[in-house]
């Protein structure tokens, strides 16, 4: 009976499976390929990669960039969460029309939005120097500060979502006997809720990251030169130098990069929700 | 007068238009166990829940020797409570979670021991200690749950329908526990249930609730014997109520007539206002069946339907205006010989072991 089953399914999996190697693993494989064939054959590509200081400061930074907008959107996505459970119905389902519109508007007017917001002569800077904040504008684009702000808003959903989920499967009885048993609201956060909230936490921040690892748009529009992200580089190497190989050889470590991240969630909390 | 351990003085609670409890009024002893009996939606959870500081009372207080408790956050009261869901936290081990309470009041790790082990020894759990909760069975998860309560030594222990996800046996064996545990820790404990078995089984004494109201407080047998009103009667034990009409009623006594021109009098009274339709209350197993009159109250019937349920004989007869009376004999009882539906014979019982009621609007 399950082999009947599970032989049909796997049936109908196979236009998708098709689908997958014509439109992903070849690609990839293609790539790949590149990487080890031009200019030459050999892993030359990959020495120059690791061993050009210039690259090795992308790698650098794209992993510190991706890690502070993951904490960051952490910090921001957890009461939201908390507040989408226990918010009466009618309030929870209007912050979920905005999580979930801001996720269908289109990416570059988000990010554009937030190029004019925060200029030096944006709304941002009026309301600091309004509110006597600060004197003089601040420098909000072009640097880390605007790639943050601007990746940690498109991020949000993808963190708030999964801890969403795992916050609204935890039975309310479960806090009220760690208030009974004495633990105050920090405790019961820290000892209680938390724990139990590791399994989403885990493939938000997991989903996050890779997200940020591979972004372009963001970075390119609000970030600065000094401040150089992978995907940056990648299309740089491609488009204005033609320089197939080396390009071909950081997306392939960005893609090695991101499986062994996910092998890593997989060995730590087990398969995401659905895949089990 | 001395003060009571724990008084719940004319709590009332409304959820909007909804009057969850009604001035429920409790005096409680120390290491009494006190259980609120009363069908759903009656507000026994809520008064628990008011107990425990999850909710907060439209009107009156709760006294625990002396001192109100209501400005206290549960985190402080020191209550344990054992809930009718597994709240077992379950990214922790049976040790852990026994040892949580004492661990957010930061007790030495020595003494974290000692007690853990004590806690669960009284809930005979030894050896459970690394297993996680999600591997264990609802009893077993029930019995952490009461060592976790007990761990700190709490005054009052509440209990909403610990055992209700249980099935009959084990719910059995498990009351056991409970009644084992309280005699060995002398702990308060108050206990919500809708099991009218599991309430006489376990308390000192039973508070039965209604519509947010308690209608009487006493022993499982003062409640039996003498209940206060018809919704007690009915709740408690089985019984079958006849209706009737007061011919006189005065002293804490009263004389019935029934529909057939039958008449009982000197039959105990309960509740005010006695005019009009009177409901007389018989117990099944204070009923006689007997060929001819004799000297006590007693009615003809026809016997409707015989059921043998192992160690008793329940027998259905029909009154010659349609309502039934359930009769409970013991197996092989006398009386019950010869017996088949449809045969006529009278029902017979004692003045005192009835009860009248006046009837209730419907
Ligand atoms: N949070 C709430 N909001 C609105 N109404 C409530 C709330 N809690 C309880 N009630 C109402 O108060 C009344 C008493 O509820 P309560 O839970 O105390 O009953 P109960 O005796 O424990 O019943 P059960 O045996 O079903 O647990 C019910 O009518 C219930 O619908
Ligand atoms: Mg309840």
């Amino acid at each position: 009976m399950a082999a009947i089953a599970a032989r049909r399914g796997f049936g109908f999996a196979l236009p998708a499976l098709a689908l997958l190697v014509a439109f992903f693993v070849m690609p990839v494989m293609w790539l790949l390929l590149r990487s080890v064939t031009e200019p030459g054959l050999g892993f030359q590509n990959y020495a120059t990669l690791f061993g050009t200081a210039t690259y090795a400061k992308v790698f650098l930074n794209t992993f510190m960039v991706a890690g502070i907008v993951t904490v960051i959107t952490l910090l921001l996505a957890f009461p939201v969460a908390w507040a989408l459970v226990i918010l009466p119905p009618r309030w929870s389902m209007v912050l979920f029309a905005i999580v979930i519109l801001s996720m269908w508007t289109n990416l570059l007017a988000r990010t554009y939005a937030w190029m004019v917001l925060l200029q030096r002569t944006g709304l941002v800077n009026q309301i600091l120097m309004g509110l006597g904040i600060t004197d003089a504008p601040l420098e909000l684009v072009n640097n880390l500060i605007g790639v943050t702000i601007g990746m940690v808003y498109i991020m949000l959903p993808f963190m708030i979502l999964p801890i969403y989920g795992v916050i609204r499967q935890i039975d309310a009885s479960v806090l009220q006997a760690a208030s009974l048993c004495g633990a105050t609201r920090w405790q019961a956060l820290w000892r209680v809720l938390l724990p139990l909230c590791v399994p989403g936490i885990a493939s938000g921040v997991l989903m996050v990251f890779v997200m940020a690892l591979g972004y372009y748009v963001t970075p390119s529009l609000l970030g600065g030169t000094s401040h150089m992200m992978l995907a940056e580089l990648i299309a740089q190497l491609v488009q204005s130098l033609v320089n197939w190989g080396l390009g071909g050889a950081a997306a392939f470590v960005l893609l090695v990069a991101t499986l062994a991240l996910y092998a890593l969630q997989i060995r730590l909390v087990g398969l995401p929700k659905g895949a089990q | 007068m001395t003060t009571p351990f724990l008084h719940i003085n004319g709590i009332r609670k409304t959820f909007g238009d909804v009057v969850a409890t009604d001035h429920v009024e409790l005096k409680i002893a120390e290491g009494e166990f006190m259980t609120f009996l009363g069908p759903s939606g009656s507000g026994k959870s809520t008064t628990l829940y008011i107990l425990a500081g999850f909710q907060e009372p439209t009107a009156g207080d709760i006294l625990l020797r002396g001192k109100t408790l209501l400005k206290t956050p549960s985190h402080k009261r020191n209550i344990g409570m054992v809930f009718q869901r597994y709240t077992l936290f379950p990214h922790l081990s049976v040790g852990e979670n026994v040892a949580f309470p004492l661990r957010v009041r930061r007790t030495p790790a020595d003494e974290v021991q000692r007690r853990v082990k004590r806690a669960l020894e009284l809930a005979r759990l030894q050896g459970f200690e690394d297993r996680m909760p999600a591997n264990m069975s609802g009893g077993q998860q029930q019995r952490v749950a009461l060592a976790r309560a007990l761990v700190y030594d709490p005054p009052v222990l509440l209990m909403d329908e610990p055992l209700s996800a249980l099935d009959k046996k084990l719910r059995e064996e498990i009351q056991h526990e409970i009644r084992r545990i309280h005699q060995e820790t002398g702990v308060t404990i108050l206990y919500v249930t809708h099991d009218q078995e599991e309430a006489l089984r376990l308390s000192d004494r039973i508070a039965v609730f209604n519509k947010g109201r308690i209608e009487q407080v006493g022993t499982g047998p003062q409640l039996y014997n003498s209940p206060a009103s018809h919704f007690v009667a009915d709740f408690v034990g089985d019984s079958a109520f006849l209706t009737a009409e007061f011919t006189r009623a005065s002293g804490g006594t009263a004389d019935l007539r029934f529909a057939d021109g039958t008449e009982v009098r000197g039959v105990p009274l309960h509740g005010a206002d006695p005019k009009g339709r009177a409901e007389l209350m018989l117990r099944p197993e204070r009923i006689r069946l007997v060929p001819q009159p004799g000297a006590g109250p007693s009615l003809p019937v026809t016997i409707a339907d015989i059921t043998f349920l192992g160690n008793v004989t329940s027998i259905l007869a029909r009154t010659s205006w349609g309502e039934e009376v359930g009769i409970r004999l013991p197996f092989g009882h006398p009386m019950a010989s010869g017996l088949a539906p449809g045969a006529q014979t009278q029902i017979e019982w004692d003045a005192a072991s009835a009860h009248a009621f006046a009837a209730r609007a419907h």
